[in-house]
């Protein structure tokens, strides 16, 4: 998983099939110290994450089980996924 | 998922017999948040009927592979959706370097009015004519 801010969402009505009523947020990664490190990934999102909020990003099939857990969600059009919303970090 | 501009389509007759009905697009990653990006594209499976021109988000890996429908396609690189709009936040747009960036790639022009690259983009948002509105 990274770390990264919520900077904004994504509108799609055209998408693929069984992605309807999904939301789509743009996060900015950012490294250990806090700085954007210069790449922007497009998340789902389940927890109703909000602008600025800090997020940590789950990739690869970890993504889809925020979707819908199990072995049987391959099917899902999902590579990113915002797994949880931050509120401290040591 | 990342976040890409559509800017052409690739034709090919010799193909592996899984890609048999794909369409294929060439796309153009806006995954920059700072600095500019060099020029780079990802060739992606369509199968929402995007165009050139369209923002467009890609599904990388696995899912990909698994998006036409079985787990042994030679794929990796699929179109979720074709973008309506960009909401940014207020921090993004205003933060240093940040915004004109995302703002460029989206091809909308600064507020400051001067001219920064890719004069066209605007006539390129696709049939919607929606474009970014809200950057």
């Amino acid at each position: 998983m990274i770390r990264g801010t919520v900077i904004g969402q994504v509108w799609a009505t055209r998408k693929a099939r069984g992605l309807e009523g999904q939301t789509l947020l743009l996060v900015a990664a950012r490294d250990a110290d806090g700085r954007a490190i210069g790449r922007l990934v497009v998340a789902s999102d389940t927890l109703d994450a909000r602008a600025g909020d800090d997020v940590t990003v789950a990739f690869g099939s970890g993504a889809r089980n925020v979707l819908r857990p199990g072995p049987d969600n391959r099917d899902l059009l999902c590579d990113a996924a915002i797994a949880a919303i931050v509120e401290g970090a040591g | 998922m990342i976040l890409a501009r559509v800017i052409g389509e690739v034709w090919a007759t010799r193909r592996d017999p899984r890609l048999a009905r794909a369409k294929l697009l060439v796309v153009r990653p806006h995954a920059i948040y700072e600095p500019a990006f060099a020029t780079r594209h990802l060739v992606a499976t369509d199968d929402v009927d995007a165009g050139v021109g369209d923002d467009v988000v890609i599904c990388l890996g696995a899912p990909a592979r698994a998006s036409l429908g079985s787990d042994d396609t030679p794929v990796d690189a699929a179109v979720l959706g074709v973008v309506d709009r960009v909401e940014l936040s207020a921090e993004a747009q205003t933060a240093p370097g940040a915004a004109p960036g995302i703002r460029r790639a989206l091809g909308v022009p600064d507020g400051a009015g001067h001219a920064r690259g890719e004069p066209a983009s605007s006539a390129r948002r696709g049939p919607s004519g929606e474009g970014s509105g809200t950057l």
